[in-house]
């Protein structure tokens, strides 16, 4: 398949929908910290933007817009208790094995075979949908799942970006 | 969207929106693609490059499709078509 640009697409649709246009996130530099651990000693902490969540959990809206809630999942949760809301994308994969895009038992095996040190204890999910409020997500939201990562004793995150 | 937000080290996998860790149920490809990613994590030097997996995805898919799969989910679910509207 070809790289969809989706940028442009969503843009496209969107605004033919009527509404403005959008305000991506755009940066020209990155943050950067050394990572000098190796890897086999890490801790590796996960983060899924796929609308999962425990059954016992407040779930997320499939159809969210500026959803800056968050939830952590014991990686130890058996799939047949977690859920998933998200309707932005065709999730039928997904609900077939939830590893497309919470990819916890696999992360699991890779500490298990001594390729990563650690998986850290809590999975953090979000479901997002489309975000308005970019300062609030920045100022409230990351710095909280940050300080939950940090006295999880994480040394890096994996990102899933469904 | 990677390239415009620029996380501190990147992978590209080009398989359609949902799959970003490979096909479900293929623990070897869902494996190997978090080996690569993690692996770039240490092997990573400049702050916001991102490296693209080998990965193919066999079938052809594009936006329209994107669309209708979406489409198709609703209706075998049962789901509502989002009624959010532009403000007047």
């Amino acid at each position: 398949m070809k790289r969809i640009d989706y940028v442009s697409c969503l843009d496209q649709m969107y605004q033919s929908q009527g509404f403005p246009p959008y305000q991506w996130s755009e940066f020209d530099s990155s943050p950067w910290t050394p990572f000098d651990k190796p890897l086999n000693q890490a801790c590796i902490a996960l983060i899924s933007s796929a609308g999962i969540f425990r059954d016992d959990q407040k779930p997320f809206d499939p159809w969210a817009v500026n959803d800056l809630s968050y939830r952590q999942i014991p990686i130890e949760t058996p799939f047949e208790r977690l859920k998933l809301h998200h309707n932005y994308f065709d999730h039928r994969d997904a609900l077939k094995d939830l590893n497309c895009v919470f990819p916890v038992r696999r992360l699991e095996e890779l500490a298990k075979s001594g390729f990563i040190g650690s998986v850290a204890p809590e999975a953090i999910t979000l479901g997002m949908g489309r975000l308005y409020k970019r300062t609030a997500l920045q100022k409230e939201t990351v710095p909280d799942i940050a300080k939950a990562l940090r006295k999880q004793q994480a040394d890096a995150v994996l990102l899933v970006a469904a | 969207m990677m390239a415009q937000v620029r996380a501190p080290r990147n992978v590209f996998v080009n398989f359609p929106l949902g799959r970003p860790c490979g096909k479900p149920n293929d623990a070897k490809l869902q494996a190997q693609i978090l080996k690569d990613a993690l692996g770039y994590l240490a092997e990573a030097k400049t702050p916001g490059e991102f490296a693209d997996l080998p990965y193919q995805w066999d079938e052809s898919f594009d936006w329209a499709c994107y669309l209708e799969d979406i489409e198709h989910m609703l209706k075998a679910e049962g789901a509502e078509v989002q009624d959010w509207k532009p403000k007047d």
